[in-house]
């Protein structure tokens, strides 16, 4: 949440005095691959390559290596995190040493993969665990990826490197990926980091920048997005109407325009009529403001924290979802001891408080058997005791008696109310 | 960006070079790999020193693996392998048949097995995991049923790694893989992972349990449970494995245990006891003063209609109601207790 304030504040105004202007489309992509194949050379390489043509600061091998421990919503996570842009982007990379810490990124929202580059060397071609690669991939929602083949100078015949192309492709087909049209990059990151045989380091290095900035998709910036105003308090004005508050989250808003207010079993039309910041009126809300707005023709007592404003049918308030949860360890504040299915905790969805009972995904083998142990990444189904709005990539956290227990993500709805 | 060009002519390529024996071509490169998942450079080489034939290359390959393993080996020996899984192999887990003679013939004969990697992409591959039940399979085997008498309770004993890693490795899926070929050792076996997946692959801890069935045959029985948390994809491999070791005692034992309702109950409450020790910190099963980590003083959380009732209470009352204990001479007789249990963590050693 934080991080979209940032980057809507520096795109109203401030992006002149950052060098890294936010005006360019950003982009968070992560490596992935095998540990001696190259992930590491590779990112401190594209640093390199960039940093000449001023659209990085060049982070060396060692730094990147090091995959520090850091918080994000409480939670440890083992990332390292780059920055860098090309012409046309401006990139966030990040570089993990597991699946565990990929996923637990994708869950936090601490930086989600938008897309990703996976590093696969000549010499040895795919391995066994780049399945594994793939499917982590899937996992955390990265749709499009670019294959970097590393290490090309130590291959003498030149018709393996075909060779490796085309098993790629077949695996990324096998995974649901575009095996046909997946940009795949042939080069030495090593080169490219010690500044020789610019054909396969430098160019490949920038000709790989290149598909990324062509292949990989822009997610749609919440600006862009339809309306979404989560409701925080609800006043009555004498004279006026009912005001709603709260902090937009995404899309833009303007006075006069029709609004639906939906979720804790309310689903109801109007218009807004005056829209206020601070005190000022304004004609246009949009995501990140944190506003006061009049709806028309509405009683106080209908509308209430944890619903929220929207475009009309933007999103549907739900009853049951599947979700990506990963439990807090006790270290990390969470509980002590396991959880079994039909455990009941509060989820908390934007500014709503909802019980819910916890269930294994149906089909899951042992479900009356199988536990949650804190540290654990799980799907799980979440009933909610009463709707909400929600649609998969919606983050939500886990209470228990006033204490965050876990965190999640939405993956499939599953009962709309 | 490769496009369909080129892809139009590698394919050309392949169908050119299939006959010639120059120089490996790509479709016996790609389909050495399919076979045995050797990286393209070694496959190439293998093709190269055996003019183009498939059978001599695999041959080849099968003797390199000792070469390239050890070499992979002696390169990545220095890592850190923190991840993998633990892995548990039960063969007997004591009396299960519904005849009274089955009822108390099984034994009990049982491994858990650490193995470990450097990351979980690794441990979650299925070659790994291949590996981790042959390893915890071919434990079961070599240990030789300690001899010890019904009172001794140290019923999961540790296996010296070395000894494993000599042992020929067992397949625990197919016992007539290794027919005809050479016996591949176990420490062999974590070579030839390592040269396929290139990460490091180590053997951190192994026990096994290996027992006679207690005398007198008809009153006492021994029983063991297993529960494996954090699994990918086989339910006998995860993070956290837990092995629990009871023994039965009933004057009417052969009775009790000839009933399915019986042994229906036993199962659930051993399995109960199973994810209990995995569940929460246990690191004994009695405990002189009041102390969390000894299972017996624990709420039976994984018990259904436990009811906070400890470890201890259940299983008094278990055996209670399931008809276990009967007054012999005017003195009740028989019950059920936790005896022995492993409860390993990758990656935790204490």
């Amino acid at each position: 949440m934080d991080a979209n304030s940032d980057v809507t504040a520096a795109r109203r105004g401030y992006a002149d005095v950052s060098k890294y202007s936010r005006a360019k489309p950003h982009l968070n992509i992560g490596t992935i691959g095998h540990v001696d194949h190259g992930k590491t050379t590779l990112t401190a390489a594209i640093t390199k390559v960039l940093a000449e043509e001023g659209g990085a600061k060049f982070t060396d091998y060692a730094e990147i290596d090091k995959a520090p421990e850091e918080k994000a919503r409480g939670i440890t996570i083992n990332s390292a995190h780059i920055e860098y842009e090309s012409s046309a982007r401006h990139y966030g990379h990040i570089d993990c040493p597991g699946h565990a810490d990929y996923i637990k990124n994708m869950i936090t929202g601490a930086a989600q993969m938008d897309g990703a580059i996976v590093v696969v060397s000549a010499t040895d071609g795919q391995m066994p665990q780049t399945r594994e690669h793939l499917l982590l991939a899937r996992q955390v929602g990265v749709k499009k990826l670019v294959v970097f083949i590393n290490k090309v100078d130590m291959i003498q015949d030149t018709e393996m490197l075909e060779l490796v192309d085309m098993e790629m492709r077949d695996l990324l087909s096998t995974y649901n990926f575009d095996g046909e049209n997946t940009p795949i990059i042939m080069g030495s990151a090593l080169a490219a980091l010690e500044g020789r045989d610019e054909e396969i380091g430098k160019k490949k290095v920038l000709e790989l920048v290149q598909a990324c900035d062509e292949w990989l998709d822009i997610p749609t910036r919440d600006l862009d997005k339809p309306f979404l105003l989560p409701i925080e308090d609800v006043f009555s004005i004498a004279g006026r109407g009912t005001v709603v508050t709260g902090r937009a989250e995404r899309g833009t808003i303007n006075k006069g325009d029709e609004v639906e207010i939906i979720g804790l079993g309310t689903k109801i039309k109007t218009t807004l009529t005056g829209i206020e910041s601070f005190h000022k009126e304004l004609d246009r809300g949009e995501a990140g403001d944190n506003m006061g707005a009049l709806i028309r023709g509405i009683k106080r007592e209908e509308v209430k924290r944890g619903q929220v404003m929207i475009a009309p049918g933007s999103i549907k308030a739900v009853k049951s979802f599947q979700a990506q949860i990963y439990v807090l360890t006790k270290d990390e504040g969470g509980r002590y001891t396991p959880f079994m299915a039909s455990y009941q905790p509060q989820v908390f969805i934007r500014t709503a408080d909802i019980s819910t009972s916890l269930q294994w995904p149906e089909g899951t083998p042992d479900a009356q058997d199988k536990m949650v142990m804190p540290g654990d990444n799980v799907e799980m189904v979440c009933n909610l005791f009463h709707d909400v709005a929600a649609e998969p990539g919606t983050r939500f956290t886990i209470r228990e008696g006033g204490r965050t227990i876990g965190t999640g993500i939405v993956t499939k709805i599953l009962e709309y109310a | 960006m490769f496009s369909t060009t080129a892809r139009q002519r590698a394919a050309a390529l392949l169908h050119a070079r299939a006959y010639s024996t120059a120089k490996p071509s790509i479709k016996l490169v790609a389909e050495l790999r399919k076979r045995t998942e050797v990286s393209i450079a070694k496959a190439h080489e293998a093709l190269a020193a055996t003019s183009n034939d498939i059978p001599a290359a695999l041959a080849w390959l099968e003797k390199d693996l000792q070469v390239t393993g050890l070499a992979k080996a002696a390169k990545v020996q220095d890592r850190a392998t923190g991840q993998g899984l633990v892995g548990v192999s039960v063969l007997s887990r004591g009396p299960e048949g519904a005849a009274p003679a089955d009822a108390v013939r099984g034994g009990l004969r049982a491994a858990i097995v650490e193995l470990n990697c450097e990351t979980d992409f690794v441990a979650r591959n299925e070659l790994f995991a291949r590996l981790l039940a042959d390893i915890a399979h071919t434990a079961t085997f070599i240990t030789d049923p300690a001899p010890g008498s019904n009172a001794d309770p140290k019923l999961i004993r540790p296996v010296p790694t070395d000894a494993l890693l000599d042992a020929p490795l067992l397949s625990a899926s197919d016992p007539n893989t290794t027919a005809g070929k050479a016996l591949a050792t176990v420490a062999s076996a974590i070579r030839d992972l390592t040269a396929k997946v290139g990460e490091k692959i180590s053997l951190s801890r192994a026990a096994a349990v290996a027992r006679e069935p207690p005398v007198p045959l008809s009153t006492r029985a021994l029983r063991l449970a297993h529960y494996l948390h954090g699994s990918v994809g086989r339910p006998t491999q995860g993070r956290i494995g837990g092995l629990v070791a009871t023994s039965l005692a009933a004057p009417t034992l052969v009775e009790l245990l000839g009933r399915e309702a019986f042994r229906a109950d036993l199962d659930k409450l051993e399995r109960a006891l199973a994810r209990q020790v995995v569940g929460f910190e246990t690191s004994a099963i009695r405990a002189a003063e009041k102390d969390e980590t000894a299972l017996y003083q624990q709420p039976f959380m994984m018990y259904p209609g436990a009811n906070g009732e400890t470890v201890e209470a259940v299983l008094r009352r278990w055996a209670q109601e399931h008809g276990l204990v009967s007054e012999v001479e005017g003195k009740p007789q028989g019950g059920i207790e936790v005896l022995d249990f492993a409860r390993w963590t990758v990656g935790v050693y204490n």
